[in-house]
């Protein structure tokens, strides 16, 4: 089969593979139908997560159709419509029956290794560096998925691919995040980084009681698409100051909630991004974690932040003073994907959050690296590409078309935050 | 010095030192010069090395005798599930190779004693020797190790707690010394130190078998071209 391996830093390249096989009784073989491009992807191809290796297939959101079981699958047959959750869990030991799935003890077949960096080992993930267990990635034709029974969730007929996609990592890590950010009725909530996770953070929040939701990030079309598509007022950083338009337009307050959706790739303006830039790219810090910074400024008194962008090692500068001394919440994770799938499915159904406006590139297969360049540079409107690994030509008929996002002359008008 | 100097180089190796400190030796003492000095000094300290069979520097890199080294593997791990299940499985020797695949089988001869065939790194083949359980406390402990005249020594401890709404707390002791003295070289190969990560895996598998019923792997799994090898940095 054809698969999209990473070949190096922002070095990615379609090649034949071999299909995957059955391994363990609990696996069930993916034939892979869609297959989303993921921020978190970025950290890999731009070189900020250890232990990849040239030849690792990418992709970890994806949805497709089973095609073989193996002999302890007891919930799902071939030619059943499936997603399944990016993160691998063994639906057993004590992290999984607690429902905390990310934190799995068992599937992660490099756990030991990861012990060494992590202290304790956490669960595998599709397609995501050796660290969190080197399993092959959904940018393929086929794709073996382990403890299916758990993994794999038959997508109900009314739910179309479009939407069912994002049920694999963009809407749970999202949800998550709004969940974790402890959102109380009237509350305001600032979301940084409006890509696939802002975007549904801030549809959650509003599912979650928030009042209002500022979206904060410096894409335009983004900004746009978090104000049509997710309701949210928005700033753009590179215009303004952020921490004094949020206490502005909190009566002096800040935001009572803030998520961070954006992670170790953080870009902030001025001395402090040099700063940043220089410390990570002599890795005496794996991260830069300006966002994070921001929102502990930010964060009214009392106030909660929640983290969902991915970090991976050691950051600077984090102010702990404001953190003690605002009585601030602290809570971050990978999201548990398969405690969400069923309510997800159902708040899609009921239309209160809706991801298919991110589906803005449907690719095939041989066009991958092309769709990450896209996406990595946030160009030509891309919320997120989606690889469709079955269709082989560059017009993919039945494929929903491209959304038209508002574009920057547009987006005069729009509820900018002040 | 009135201390006991314990031995800590192997015959070989001293016969090794004493040939290697006798050509150094007779070449410095041939063409004598000031750059000789180096070149006899050490040919000095190897005869010592030979002669006494004891090295310091051996010593300072961790060598403290002629036995080592041996393979002492300790691991805690919680296990979901109730005691009496975990001891059980473990308890059933024949169980050990499920989850140690370095084991390739154990099989009870009675209550206490039990055949052990193992395929070990730098080996070339299996090695198979007879253990006896020397310690059985239902639910609380197991101790086992090789009886006497077997070509490795193998010996474990495996101590059971509750760990409450978690299941049970282990503690494992997994060990292999080759035997005193004699058949040095070819079982000491396998005490190299990858060996011993081998090992703590394999114990962490057990976790896996008793929760999960499988160990998870990616062998077999397809890939793209392995230009590049793995970077942990």
């Amino acid at each position: 089969m054809k698969a999209l391996c990473w070949n190096g830093v922002k070095d990615l390249k379609v090649e034949k593979v071999d299909d995957p096989k059955i391994l363990n009784e609990r696996d069930a073989i993916v034939k892979v139908t869609m297959s989303s491009v993921c921020g978190s992807d970025l950290h890999l191809i731009n070189g900020f997560v250890p232990s990849m290796q040239a030849g690792d297939i990418l992709g970890h959101e994806f949805i497709g159709e089973i095609v073989e079981v193996g002999p302890e699958v007891r919930q799902l047959a071939v030619g059943d419509r499936v997603v399944v959750v990016s993160i691998i869990g063994c639906g057993e030991c004590e992290y999984c029956k607690d429902e905390l799935w990310s934190l799995c003890d068992n599937s992660n077949p490099n756990g030991i290794l990861q012990k060494k960096v992590f202290q304790y080992p956490t669960a595998g993930i599709f397609g995501y560096s050796h660290l969190f267990g080197g399993y092959a990635g959904s940018h393929a034709e086929y794709i073996r998925v382990p403890f299916a029974d758990h993994g794999a969730f038959k997508i109900p007929d009314d739910i179309p691919d479009e939407k069912a996609v994002f049920v694999s990592d963009g809407v749970p890590t999202g949800y998550m995040a709004a969940e974790m950010a402890d959102i109380k009725p009237g509350d305001v909530v600032a979301v940084w980084g409006a890509g696939g996770v802002g975007q549904m953070a801030i549809q959650a929040a509003y599912h979650l009681g928030a009042e209002r939701v500022i979206a904060i990030d410096s894409v335009d079309y983004r900004l746009a698409a978090a104000a049509t598509h997710s309701k949210a007022e928005v700033i753009n950083y590179r215009d303004a100051d952020v921490l004094d338009v949020l206490k502005e337009s909190t009566g002096g307050r800040g935001p009572d909630c803030c998520i961070d959706a954006v992670g170790m790739e953080a870009n902030s303006t001025g001395i402090e991004h040099y700063y940043d830039r220089t410390k990570q790219f002599l890795k005496l810090e794996t991260d830069r974690p300006a966002v994070l910074r921001q929102a502990i400024a930010a964060c009214r008194k009392g106030g909660t932040v929640s983290v969902v962008g991915v970090y991976a090692g050691f950051a600077d500068k984090i102010p702990l003073g404001l953190f003690l001394n605002k009585g601030l919440t602290m809570r971050g994770g990978q999201m548990h994907g398969q405690r969400y799938v069923p309510l997800l499915f159902e708040l899609i159904r009921e239309g209160r959050i809706d991801p298919a406006f991110m589906l803005t590139h449907p690719t095939p297969l041989r066009d991958g690296p092309k769709a990450y360049e896209l996406f990595n540079g946030r160009t030509d409107g891309c919320m997120r590409a989606v690889i469709m690994p079955q269709q082989a030509t560059e017009h993919i008929a039945g494929a929903p078309s491209l959304i038209n996002i508002v574009d920057k002359e547009n987006a005069v008008g729009l509820p900018v935050c002040e | 010095m009135s201390r006991k100097i314990v031995k800590n180089v192997g015959t070989t190796e001293r016969i090794v030192s004493i040939a290697l400190g006798a050509y150094l030796g007779y070449n410095g003492l041939k063409n004598l010069r000031y750059q000789s000095v180096p070149a006899l000094l050490a040919s000095g300290y190897l005869f010592v090395r030979g002669g006494l069979g004891y090295c310091p520097i051996s010593r300072w890199l961790g060598k403290k005798d002629i036995h080592n080294p041996a393979i002492n593997v300790k691991a805690v791990m919680t296990v979901n599930k109730p005691r009496e299940e975990v001891y059980r499985y473990w308890r059933a020797l024949a169980n050990l190779p499920s989850f140690m695949p370095h084991l390739h089988e154990v099989a009870e001869i009675d209550e206490r004693r039990s055949h052990w065939i193992a395929e070990m790194p730098g080996m070339g083949g299996k090695i198979e020797w007879d253990a006896e359980i020397v310690k059985d406390e239902p639910n609380e402990l197991i101790g086992w190790q090789s009886i006497n005249g077997s070509p490795v020594k193998n010996a474990g401890k495996v101590q059971f707690y509750d760990a409450p709404r978690r299941g049970t707390e282990m503690r494992v002791i997994f060990s292999y010394h080759p035997p005193a003295g004699g058949l040095g070289t070819a079982a000491a190969k396998l005490l190299n130190p990858l060996f011993k990560g081998v090992i703590e895996n394999e114990i962490y598998n057990f976790k896996r078998v008793m929760e999960a019923g499988e160990i998870p792997t990616t062998d077999g799994q397809p890939a793209g071209k392995r230009t590049g090898k793995l970077k942990l940095i």
